[in-house]
């Protein structure tokens, strides 16, 4: 803080902590607070309601006959008064029918049922199956491109690996769609070589295994891994590696014990990326299951949104995930031995 | 111990279309401290990396212990390396670092932790093992390195400057520190450095290299007495030069006519008469005509003194001779005035000059 009033002056300064306090509050405190000030109330329209204004209207209709009869003047006023006092409790109960009112507490979360339970436990496993395929697939690329090739081609490596991100996601996702399904590139070529017919409709079905989400997410995701992993690797001294060769060691214990230390941090950094990506991820699983198969609980979040417009449970439902996702990030900072220091670095 | 250790046969490196070893040969005896001593870039990390196994020579072979090792990789040659920038693990311990080779080999920890100990009592570094490298001296980090090399029972040691990143002090400490394991252990040194003070001091042998050849190989007496080229003549220890050409030979010696007059002086490449030729004269070799009474030596010159310098026993002097600058080393005795200056007539003797073929200097 002295050093940025030192570096920029009192006005620039005011200016950057100003923007960056608005940024914080505009686009990450208030929209949480409000979904976690949602998540924790609900509208409860009881059936019990209707009935009490059922049973009032009887009432009412009961009293409205028998004030048509001859009536002693007094009868009839009290008959007048019962009349319109359930009036009045009619219009009450109706109004709270309308606009129930708004009961805080914990319902939200404690109320999943077990099969929005048993999604959840599920998208969580596979994420963090996504993000351990992922790591095993991306550590060798990344110390390839960091430690195996000349300068040169580790650019051109690089490049190739970056190209497939200028296209769009789903695209990239509908790529493999289109390698995987029905009458894809797979199966047309297990079709041609006659081992399946799409007459019989003997194809397989790749898309109603988890994996071919899987493969998809490894794929859309794989960048956010090999990076970090890529950043930390380059940094390691060349030598060490060659130290470590000279002394006798094997290429497993050279790894074990020299360069998988040195990238911890960004080891790190990539499972946690891949990990949030692919739990939270929406597109991935929508487009590649087209709903065939079990639901993501991103999607179960978005049904909640916007098919079954219950933003109370859809709030408590990604705030479920938000927690999930922490944890895991100090699971992973725990496993790994890395600080929050370590990993902006 | 005797007999041949490592044994460069014909080999030559290139990195594509760039020769940075020419054809080279080259025999250390076991137990040695050798030195190959050259300037930046002359291809001395490349020969070391030749015998460690991280390359394979383009051409020809290397031989340790008589056995061709073409083929094996550094994990599997008799060698350990210790690098120009010691690349200790930092994340290991002191011990641990130094332990390393038994790891790989699949030694207990028990006995791995007693034997790092016993290393960094030999490298006077007893019970720093649970330190970090980072948490360690320049000097200790570097007794370490040696220390984790050791650790493999390597019949050679290859060390690629490990002393240049060392302040003065240091480095004339741990000279004499290397010097001493190499002693107690009786591992053959093969000792890397620009620094020839170093090489010619430490070594039992010393190979000087320029530019991808090696020039010379012999003790430092050899190199510094005998020269065999202009350019180990002029890298190993000061020198004054002449240039000319061969005007008449006598018995070993070739007189040379220069710009500044005939010098007579040995002729260390048997030269003809015609041949270009460089004279070479060390400045202590250098001296007053006329003073300490002696015989006039056979070759003088005259020159204008420029400048000089104390450096204790004597004194540095600079002189002009119509354009070349020539250094001088007088004795600083009772009998040197102590303002000596203006034209001079200075002097050598014919057994003190050689003569080469003219060729590549060392850059000053
Ligand atoms: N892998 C390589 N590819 C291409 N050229 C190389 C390679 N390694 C070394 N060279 C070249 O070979 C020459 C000799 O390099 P080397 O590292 O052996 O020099 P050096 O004598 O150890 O120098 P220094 O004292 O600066 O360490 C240099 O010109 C260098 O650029
Ligand atoms: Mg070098």
């Amino acid at each position: 803080m002295n050093e940025l009033l030192r570096s920029y002056g009192r006005g620039l300064t005011g200016l950057f902590v100003g923007l960056t306090i608005v940024w914080l509050a505009v686009l990450v405190i208030v929209p949480q607070a409000m979904m976690l000030e949602q998540s924790l109330w609900s509208k409860e329209r009881g059936s019990e309601i209707s009935l009490r204004i059922d049973r009032a209207y009887t009432e009412l209709e009961t009293a409205k006959f028998d004030l048509a009869g001859d009536l002693a003047p007094d009868k009839k006023a009290e008959l007048e008064d019962a009349v319109s006092r359930l009036e009045a409790e009619i219009a009450e109960l109706e109004a709270q029918e309308q606009d129930p009112p708004k009961v805080y507490g914990l319902q939200n979360y404690t109320k999943m049922s077990g099969l929005h339970f048993n999604i959840f436990v599920k998208t969580i496993a596979y994420a963090a199956l996504v993000t351990l395929l992922a790591l095993v697939v991306c550590y060798p690329i990344a110390y390839a491109v960091a430690h195996l090739s000349t300068p040169r081609k580790a650019a051109l490596l690089l490049l190739g690996l970056t190209i497939p991100y200028a296209i769009n996601e789903l695209l990239r996702v509908y790529a493999w769609l289109m390698i995987l399904d029905y009458q894809g590139v797979i199966n047309s070529f297990l079709a041609a070589i006659g081992f399946v017919s799409f007459e019989a409709k003997t194809w397989v079905p790749f898309l109603e295994y988890s994996g071919s989400v899987f493969v998809a997410m490894i794929y859309a995701y794989i960048l956010f891994m090999v990076f970090p992993i890529y950043n930390t690797l380059e940094t390691l001294d060349r030598n060490q590696i060659e130290a470590a060769k000279d002394l006798g060691g094997s290429i497993w214990l050279t790894h074990r014990r020299v360069v998988i230390p040195h990238a911890k941090p960004g080891i790190a950094v990539g499972c946690i990326m891949t990990f949030m990506l692919s739990a939270g991820s929406y597109a991935v699983p929508q487009i590649m299951t087209r709903g065939k198969s079990g639901d993501w609980f991103s999607q179960l979040i978005y049904r909640q949104f916007f098919e079954s417009f219950n933003w109370n449970v859809g709030a408590a439902y990604s705030f479920t995930l938000l927690i999930a996702c922490i944890v895991f990030i100090f699971l992973m900072m725990a496993i790994f031995k890395v600080g929050i220091r370590d990993i902006a670095k | 111990m005797h007999g041949k250790n490592v044994e460069l046969s014909e080999a030559v490196m290139r990195f594509g279309d760039f020769t940075a070893v020419h054809r080279s040969n080259l025999e250390i005896e076991a137990g040695e401290f050798f030195s190959i001593l050259g300037p930046s870039g002359c291809g001395k990390t490349t020969i070391l990396r030749m015998i460690s196994g991280f390359i394979e020579p383009s051409e020809g072979r290397i031989l340790i212990g008589g056995e061709d090792m073409r083929g094996r990789g550094p994990n599997n040659r008799p060698t350990a390396l210790i690098f120009q920038n010691l690349a200790l693990f930092p994340l290991m311990t002191v011990w641990e670092n130094v332990a390393f080779g038994l790891e790989a080999r699949g030694v207990d920890k028990a006995a791995r932790r007693k034997r790092a100990e016993e290393l960094l009592a030999l490298v006077d570094l007893a019970g720093q093992g649970g330190k970090k490298p980072t948490e360690l001296s320049g000097g200790q980090r570097q007794r370490v390195a040696v220390a984790r090399a050791l650790a493999v029972e390597p019949s050679v040691l290859l060390l690629d400057e490990p002393l240049s990143a060392l302040d003065l002090k240091l480095r004339q400490h741990m000279r004499s520190e290397l010097r001493e394991i190499q002693r107690k252990t009786g591992v053959t040194f093969v000792f890397i450095t620009h620094d020839q003070g170093e090489a010619l001091t430490m070594s039992d042998r010393v190979a000087v290299m320029n530019q991808g050849r090696v020039e010379q190989i012999g003790s430092a007496d050899e190199i510094y007495l005998n020269p065999r080229t202009p350019f180990v003549a002029t890298f190993v220890g000061q020198q004054n030069v002449f240039r000319g050409k061969v005007a008449g030979l006598d018995e070993g010696l070739a007189q040379v006519e220069t710009s500044l007059g005939r010098f007579l002086g040995i002729n260390g490449d048997g030269l003809g008469v015609g041949d270009d030729a460089m004279v070479f004269v060390r400045p202590e070799r250098l001296g007053l005509v006329g003073r300490n009474g002696g015989a006039a030596p056979g070759n003088q010159l005259e020159a204008e003194v420029e400048g000089r310098e104390l450096e204790g026993p004597f004194i540095n002097m600079f002189l002009n001779a119509q354009g070349l600058p020539l250094t001088m080393h007088v004795t600083n005795s009772a009998e040197m005035p102590a303002q000596l200056a203006g034209r001079q007539k200075v002097g050598f003797r014919s057994e003190d000059a050689l003569v080469l073929r003219a060729g590549d200097l060392a850059d000053e």
